[in-house]
C-alpha cells in the first residue's frame, strides 16, 4: 500500500498535463490573454474543489499577468482542503517554472530537481513535511476505508457497501485520482437499492466525467438520472430541483463542449437559481454566461424574447452578471453596434474561461451573423455604408461578410457592388416551387429507369466474373442487389 | 471434300423447308469448322442458297468467311455482310443470336482494326439491330458495336437514336453470359462516352453509373476506366463527387478506387480547395496518366468548369459587379478574361446577365424563367405523362413477378420468409 502514492505520482502529473488535450479543441491555437479585468480573488471563491483548480490552472496558463496569482492562490487551496500531493508538486514545478524564467537565477534549476525528487529542502515556499504527512495521511486512509469496504461486503450489507465505494470515491477525488474515482463511483452502481442512490451515484460519475472532460459519459448519466422512476415522478419537490438543475448545468456544459450550442442554451435555461448552489462544478455566473451567449447565438427573435428575456428563473442568472445582460438586452432592441462592443469588452475575460474559451470565437462570428441577419431583415434596400458604421467595419469586410452568408442562404439578399447597397431578394415561392418539382420529377424518371434496367440486367444474369469456368456455378445473383432493384 | 459442301447445302435447304430450326442450328454449329476448312468455295455454296430463305445457312457461311479473313481485300466479305443484312430473314437468324452477334462483332473488329471507313458500317449495324430486336427498348450486344463505330468517325446521331431509349429488356443468347456482360458493360461505355462527346453529361453520368453498377465478382477494365470518367463527369456536371450507389458491387471499393487515385485526388482538390491553381497543379503533376487513359480532354473540361461554378456563385449573391472584381473573385488572370467567360456562359443559358462596357459593369438577372408559359406548359405535361408510363411499366413488372409460380409457392407457405430478400429468384436456386 505504502507503494501506491509513489507510483502514482509518476502517472497523476502527466494526467494532469494531460487533460486539457482531451478536450476537442486542442487543435486551436494557443490563446493568450494580456488585459484581462477579471477579479481572481472573487473568480476564485465561487467555485471549490477541483473545479476551483482547474479554473485557476486554467487562467495561469493562458494570462501572463494573472499567472503568478492564481497558482498561488491555487496552491493555498491545494494544502488547506486535499491530499491532493500531485496537483501540489505539479504547480509547485509551475511556479517554479515561474521564478526561474522570470529571475533567470543561478538558483532557477534546483526547484525543479527538487520537486521533482520530493525532496525540498533548500526551497521555502516547497512544504515537503506537508506532502509527507498528506501522502501518509492518504495512505492510511486508503486502507482504512478500503477495510471497511471489505468488511461491509463480507457482510453483504448492501446500502454499507454503496456508501462504501461512494467514501473511497471521495477520497480518490480529493486525492486527484480521478480514473480510480470515476472506478468506485459507478461501482457503486450495483448497490443501489433506491432511486435515490441512483440519482446519487449519476451526480457523482457526472462530477468526476466533467474534471475528465468526457462528455459524452456525462449525457449518458445525465439522461440514465433522468430516466429514473422516482426521480421523474416527484420531479416538482424541492429536493429535486436542485438535483435537476445540477443536471442540466452538467447537460449544458457537455453540449457546449461538443458544440452543439442551441441545445446547451436550452439546458442553461432550465437551471433553477434558488436551487443553483453547486460550486465544484459551475457557479450561477457561468450559467448567466454560457446561457446567455449560446442563446444570442443560435436563437431566433422570438424564441431570445421568449425562454431569455421574459424568462423569469434566468433573469435572476442575468442580475448576476449585468454585462451579460445589456449585452442580450441591446442585441434585442437591435443596437448592434453597443452590443458587438460589450462582446468584445468581455472577449478576454472569457477567453479564461475553462470550458468557454475554445468557443469564443465561434460563438461571436454567429452572434455577429445572426445581426447582420437581423438588421437586414426588415429591409428592401440597405445602404452598406451605413450598416458598415453599424457594425464598425469596412465596407469591404462587410461585403465578403454578407456574401458569406447569401451563399448560405442564410440573408436573402443581392449585393449590388456599384451603389454599395444590399436588395432583399424577394423569393419567388412558385418559380421555386415549379423548379424544384421538374428536378424532382427527373431524378425520379432517372431512378425508375435504372430500377427497370437493373431487373432486366439481373434477369439475364448480366455479371462480370472472373474468366474461370467452374466458378460459374457459384457466382450467383447476389439476393441483395436483387432487393435494391425492388424498392 | 466437296461432297460435304453439297451435304451442307442439302440439309440447309431440307430442315429450312420443314421449318425445323432448332435442329439446324444445332447442325450448323457442328459444321462451323468444315466451312472454314473450305473458304474457296463459299462462293459457290452460297450461290446456292437464298439469302432470304436460308438465312440461316447464308449466315453461317459469312460468319466463317469473315472469321477466317487475314490480310487480303476486305471489301467482298464487307458487302456480302451488307447484302446479308438487308436481305436476311430476321425471324430465322433469331434462332442462333450468338452467332448473329459475333458476326457483326468481326465486322466491328475488321473495320476498326484495318482502319477502314468506320462510318459505312453505321448503316448496316443498325439495320442488324432493327433486325434481331423484338422491340425497341430491347438491348442487343450490337449496340456497343454501333457505339463503338459512332465514337470512331466521330458521327453520333445514330447512335443517338439508340441511346437515347432506354432499355427495358435485354437480348442475350443463353450460355454465353460472358460475353453478353462484356457488351453489355461496353454499350455504357461507349454510350456514355458519346454523351459526353455530344455534352450531355447528365446522361453520360447515368450510363457511367450503370457500368460501374453491374453486379461484379471479378474486377472489368471496362469498369475501371467507366469509374474513371464518372469522377471527372461528376465533377463537371454537379462539382461534387457523387457517392456510388449502394447496390454496387464490392470491387469497386477494392480494387477500382485504388487503382484510380489520380482521379480521387483531382476530386478532393476541386472540392475542397476550390483554386483552379491548386487543380491546375493537380492536373500538371499527373497529366501522364490522364493523357494514357484519354481523359486530358474531360479533365480540362473539370478545369473550365470551376471558373465558370465561381461566376454562377456570383451571379446569387450580386446584383452588379465590375468586371475586375469578378476576375479577382473566380481567379480569373484579367477582366478581359473574365468578359470571355460571362460572354460565353449568357449564350449557352448558364447566366442570365448584361455587360455594361462603359464602365465595366456586370448587371446580373434572374432566371427569366417564370413557368408561365405554354411551353412549359407542354414540358411538365410530357414530364408526367413519362412518369405515368414508367409507373404503368414498374405495375406491370410488378404483377409479373407476382405471377411466378415461384413467388407465389413461396408467399402461400405460412411461416416462409417474404421479406424483400426471399423473393423468389429463380437464378439463386
Amino acid at each position: 500500500m505504502p507503494l501506491q502514492p509513489a507510483q502514482q505520482n509518476a502517472i497523476e502529473p502527466m494526467q494532469v498535463d494531460v487533460q486539457p488535450e482531451d478536450n476537442e479543441n486542442n487543435e486551436e491555437e494557443y490563446i493568450s490573454v494580456e488585459d484581462p479585468t477579471l477579479d481572481l480573488e472573487s473568480y476564485a471563491n465561487s467555485y471549490t474543489g477541483l473545479a476551483k483548480l482547474y479554473r485557476l490552472i486554467f487562467i495561469a496558463d493562458h494570462c501572463p499577468t494573472l499567472r503568478l496569482e492564481a497558482i498561488k492562490m491555487a496552491i493555498n487551496y491545494v494544502m488547506a482542503t486535499t491530499y491532493n500531493v500531485n496537483m501540489y508538486q505539479m504547480l509547485h514545478k509551475k511556479l517554479a517554472d515561474l521564478n526561474s524564467s522570470a529571475q533567470q537565477s543561478a538558483t532557477a534549476a534546483l526547484p525543479d530537481i527538487a520537486s521533482q525528487s520530493g525532496n525540498s529542502l533548500d526551497i521555502p515556499p516547497y512544504d515537503s513535511v506537508w506532502v509527507e504527512q498528506k501522502t501518509k495521511k492518504a495512505a492510511l486512509k486508503l486502507e482504512k476505508l478500503d477495510n471497511d469496504l471489505k468488511n461491509s461486503k463480507s457482510n453483504s450489507i448492501k446500502e454499507s457497501i454503496r456508501r462504501g465505494h461512494d467514501d473511497l470515491g471521495d477520497h480518490y477525488l480529493s486525492c486527484g485520482e480521478l480514473s480510480n474515482a470515476l472506478k468506485c463511483y459507478s461501482r457503486a452502481r450495483d448497490y443501489c437499492t433506491s432511486g435515490r442512490h441512483v440519482v446519487n451515484m449519476c451526480l457523482n460519475v457526472i462530477k468526476v466525467s466533467i474534471y475528465l472532460q468526457n462528455w459524452t459519459h456525462v449525457l449518458s448519466y445525465v439522461s440514465k438520472a433522468e430516466c429514473t422512476p422516482e426521480f421523474s415522478e416527484t420531479q416538482n419537490r424541492d429536493q429535486n430541483q436542485a438535483t435537476l438543475t445540477r443536471l442540466k448545468c452538467a447537460a449544458g456544459l457537455a453540449e457546449l463542449a461538443t458544440k452543439k450550442y442551441k441545445l446547451a442554451a436550452k439546458h442553461f435555461l432550465q437551471a433553477n437559481f434558488d436551487h443553483c448552489d453547486f460550486p465544484d462544478m459551475i457557479s450561477c455566473n457561468n450559467i448567466a454566461i454560457y446561457g446567455g451567449l449560446c442563446a444570442l447565438a443560435t436563437f431566433d427573435r422570438q424564441e431570445l424574447q421568449k425562454n431569455v428575456i421574459s424568462s423569469a428563473s434566468f433573469k435572476l442568472f442575468l442580475e448576476l452578471e449585468p454585462q451579460v445582460r445589456d449585452i442580450v438586452f441591446k442585441f434585442y432592441e437591435s443596437k448592434y453596434a453597443q452590443c458587438l462592443k460589450l462582446l468584445d469588452e468581455m472577449r478576454d475575460n472569457l477567453l479564461l474561461d475553462i470550458y468557454l474559451a475554445p468557443h469564443v470565437n465561434k460563438l461571436y462570428t454567429k452572434i455577429r451573423n445572426r445581426a447582420l441577419i437581423q438588421y437586414f431583415s426588415p429591409y428592401l434596400s440597405a445602404d452598406m455604408r451605413k450598416m458598415s458604421e453599424a457594425f464598425n467595419c469596412s465596407v469591404a469586410a462587410l461585403e465578403n461578410e454578407i456574401m458569406q452568408l447569401i451563399l448560405d442562404g442564410q440573408i436573402q439578399a443581392r449585393i449590388d457592388s456599384h451603389n454599395k447597397i444590399l436588395y432583399a431578394k424577394n423569393a419567388d415561392q412558385r418559380s421555386s416551387t415549379f423548379e424544384k418539382a421538374i428536378n424532382v420529377g427527373k431524378e425520379f424518371q432517372r431512378r425508375t429507369r435504372m430500377l427497370v434496367l437493373r431487373t432486366a440486367m439481373l434477369k439475364k444474369q448480366i455479371h462480370v466474373r472472373a474468366q474461370t469456368r467452374e466458378r460459374q456455378e457459384e457466382v450467383l445473383m447476389p439476393s441483395g442487389s436483387r432487393s435494391d432493384a425492388r424498392n | 471434300m466437296a461432297s460435304a459442301l453439297e451435304h451442307y447445302v442439302n440439309n440447309v435447304r431440307t430442315m429450312t423447308s420443314a421449318g425445323n430450326f432448332r435442329e439446324l442450328v444445332d447442325y450448323l454449329n457442328d459444321s462451323m469448322e468444315l466451312l472454314q476448312r473450305n473458304l474457296n468455295l463459299l462462293d459457290n455454296v452460297m450461290e446456292t442458297l437464298d439469302l432470304q430463305h436460308h438465312s440461316l445457312g447464308v449466315m453461317y457461311i459469312v460468319a466463317a468467311k469473315i472469321s477466317e479473313i487475314q490480310n487480303e481485300d476486305p471489301e467482298p466479305v464487307l458487302s456480302l455482310v451488307k447484302r446479308f443484312v438487308t436481305i436476311c430473314n430476321g425471324e430465322q437468324v433469331r434462332n442462333a443470336p450468338q452467332t448473329y452477334f459475333d458476326l457483326f462483332h468481326a465486322y466491328t473488329n475488321l473495320l476498326v482494326k484495318r482502319k477502314l471507313n468506320t462510318t459505312q458500317g453505321i448503316p448496316v449495324l443498325t439495320v442488324a439491330i432493327e433486325k434481331i430486336q423484338l422491340m425497341e427498348s430491347q438491348l442487343t450486344p450490337i449496340h456497343a458495336d454501333l457505339c463503338q463505330l459512332c465514337l470512331s468517325s466521330k458521327v453520333f446521331k445514330p447512335a443517338l437514336y439508340f441511346l437515347d431509349v432506354d432499355v427495358t429488356t435485354i437480348a442475350a443468347a443463353e450460355d454465353h453470359q460472358d460475353s453478353t456482360t462484356k457488351y453489355f458493360l461496353l454499350y455504357y461505355y461507349y454510350g456514355g462516352m458519346v454523351y459526353a462527346a455530344v455534352k450531355n453529361y447528365d446522361r453520360a453520368l447515368y450510363f457511367f453509373e450503370v457500368a460501374i453498377s453491374t453486379p461484379a465478382t471479378a474486377m472489368s477494365h471496362i469498369m475501371l476506366e467507366s469509374y474513371k470518367k464518372y469522377i471527372l463527369i461528376s465533377l463537371i456536371l454537379r462539382g461534387k463527387q457523387i457517392t456510388i450507389p449502394k447496390y454496387s458491387p464490392q470491387v469497386i471499393g477494392r480494387f477500382i478506387k485504388p487503382l484510380s487515385q489520380h482521379y480521387h485526388e483531382l476530386s478532393n482538390v476541386y472540392i475542397n480547395s476550390g483554386s483552379p491553381e491548386a487543380v491546375r497543379a493537380v492536373i500538371t503533376k499527373y497529366q501522364e496518366t490522364f493523357v494514357r487513359d484519354n481523359n486530358l480532354g474531360l479533365v480540362k473540361q473539370v478545369l473550365s468548369t470551376l471558373y465558370k461554378k465561381k461566376i454562377q456563385r456570383l451571379t446569387k449573391t450580386f446584383l452588379t459587379l465590375s468586371l475586375s472584381d469578378v476576375a479577382s473573385r473566380a481567379s480569373l488572370s484579367s477582366p478581359a478574361e473574365a468578359e470571355k467567360y460571362i460572354l460565353n456562359m449568357i449564350k449557352s443559358g448558364e447566366i442570365f446577365a448584361a455587360i455594361n462596357q462603359k464602365d465595366g459593369m456586370v448587371v446580373f438577372h434572374d432566371d427569366p424563367e417564370k413557368y408561365n408559359t405554354p411551353h412549359m406548359y407542354l414540358n411538365i405535361q410530357e414530364d408526367m405523362n413519362k412518369i405515368i408510363e414508367l409507373n404503368k411499366k414498374i405495375t406491370q413488372m410488378e404483377e409479373e413477378i407476382m405471377l411466378t409460380p415461384m413467388f407465389v409457392k413461396k408467399s402461400t407457405i405460412p411461416e416462409s420468409v417474404v421479406d424483400d430478400k426471399g423473393y423468389p429468384s429463380e437464378a439463386c436456386e
